[in-house]
């Protein structure tokens, strides 16, 4: 079946089977920042946003995901000039492993684009479908309130 | 995944149009937050459905109408835009609140509260809080519309009455009468991705300070869906008070006991049911 969707900004008409999932087909189409954790909906490490909402990319269809924008964490930065949510979680030591980073920035961007001030509560609702086995999410929710107050700043500099 | 073949539905016509030709194992498929986990949960040896029927285009199944006295919901109409929606914050805030509980701001964006009914989990969180809403259920099919009570399509865990050419259409209860007060509190092993361990919902009604009317509701506690009369009886007539609450939390868990069984869990849920009861009413009355 053919769908066209938009993955970061750019418009893509592909050709998918009945059950195949979004994240099968984001990492199909390379975006391997996309991970697959638990396949149940349960880690959120394959957190990406679609129009404007993080869900779980295991769990949708990508035939459904027709006429939709995607947006991974391939979007956000790069090496040489990362995203404030990025370097914010670098700095805090948000990251460890790393595996269910994208996922948690993922969350985090959905969150701080409606919410540019959130309070501690609401970042732990946030990031309450996403699992980490390492840190212990204190250094991620940190991380968050980092990115939000830089982000905030930058604003105000513009 | 086990192979399937799909069908992506544009209008309800052409839904309803498939299932009135019978294909074998055909399933619904909406926010998709269950089926997909049971599709991938089939060995390749298992048969799956033959064919998934994807009703997510449908734009009339979507989206909350307030009439003024009647509220409908399309079954499409996903947890977080009942949880965020002024209409049933206003007039049935418990429903709001249940939504709000399920699973986590992933699940909530996509998952629907037609598929929470149709799943037929004991464990739903947004049936307890319809059942006490006394919502309906719409079906339609090629054959016209069937309306019943929602407490009655629930054939036993997992299994509603739905008709293989059916599909749920809307889901309408009339708005909280003034002076009604609700509650919803839903225990998991933790706040957020737990399924219900038990949860409760409630309504009461005052008349100054006399209940006129109760409606309780408990899930994960009974094998089906339903209001305790028993213990709606016990507030009718009464003044509020802690005495009161507690009398009809131990009727909520009695009751319980008398459809569910003893259990493995009983000795945990009976307390547990009690409690739950008598702190959502307490908090039901406590509120505005």
């Amino acid at each position: 079946m053919e769908i066209i969707l938009t993955v970061n900004k750019q418009s893509r008409k592909v050709e998918v089977r009945p059950a195949e999932t979004l994240l099968d087909l984001l990492r199909r189409l390379g975006y391997k920042s996309v991970k697959y954790g638990c396949g149940e909906g349960a880690c959120g490490a394959c957190t990406v946003i679609m129009d404007g909402r993080p869900v779980n990319s295991c769990l949708i269809l990508a035939v459904t995901v027709d006429g939709r924008e995607v947006t991974t964490v391939e979007d956000l930065g790069t090496i040489q000039k990362p995203h404030l949510l990025q370097s914010a979680f670098v700095e805090s030591g948000a990251v460890q492993c790393g595996f269910c980073t994208p996922g948690m920035i993922m969350a985090a961007k959905a969150l701080l684009d409606r919410n540019p001030s959130p309070s501690e509560d609401e970042i732990k609702e946030a990031l309450d479908g996403n699992l980490c086995r390492c840190t212990g999410y204190v250094q991620i929710i940190e991380a968050v309130r980092l990115a939000a107050r830089r982000m905030k700043a930058e604003k105000k500099k513009n | 995944m086990i192979p399937f073949n799909l069908v992506r539905a544009e209008s309800l016509e052409e839904a309803l149009d498939l299932l009135d030709r019978q294909p074998p194992d055909v399933k619904i498929i909406a926010g998709g937050t269950d089926l997909l986990v049971e599709l991938r949960s089939l060995s390749p040896r298992e048969k799956g459905p033959g064919i998934v029927l994807d009703i997510t285009p449908i734009d009339e199944l979507k989206g909350i109408e307030d009439n003024g006295s009647t509220i409908t919901i399309g079954p499409l109409t996903t947890h977080r835009e009942i949880a965020a929606s002024p209409i049933i914050r206003e007039h049935a805030p418990l429903l709001s609140t249940a939504c709000s509980t399920i699973g986590a701001t992933q699940h909530r964006n996509i998952a629907t509260i037609g598929g929470n009914v149709i799943n037929g989990s004991p464990a739903a969180d947004s049936v307890p809080a319809l059942i006490v809403l006394d919502a309906e259920a719409v079906f339609k099919s090629k054959n016209g519309e069937r309306v019943s009570p929602l407490k009655e399509i629930f054939v036993k865990p997992y299994r509603t009455d739905i008709k293989e050419d059916e599909i749920l259409t809307a889901l309408r209860f009339e708005r909280l009468p003034e002076g009604a007060r609700s509650s919803f509190i839903k225990l998991g092993r933790r706040n957020a991705l737990a399924i219900s361990r038990m949860n409760i919902a409630v309504i009461i009604v005052l008349e100054g300070n006399t209940i006129v009317e109760a409606r309780i509701s408990p899930g994960s506690a009974t094998p089906l869906p339903d209001r305790i009369k028993a213990a709606e009886k016990i507030l009718i007539g009464n003044e509020p008070s802690e005495e009161l609450f507690r009398r009809a939390g131990k009727e909520v868990s009695g009751e319980m006991i008398n459809r569910s069984g003893i259990r493995w869990s009983t000795p945990y849920k009976q307390p547990v049911i009690a409690a739950l009861t008598t702190r959502a009413l307490r908090e039901a009355v406590e509120k505005r």
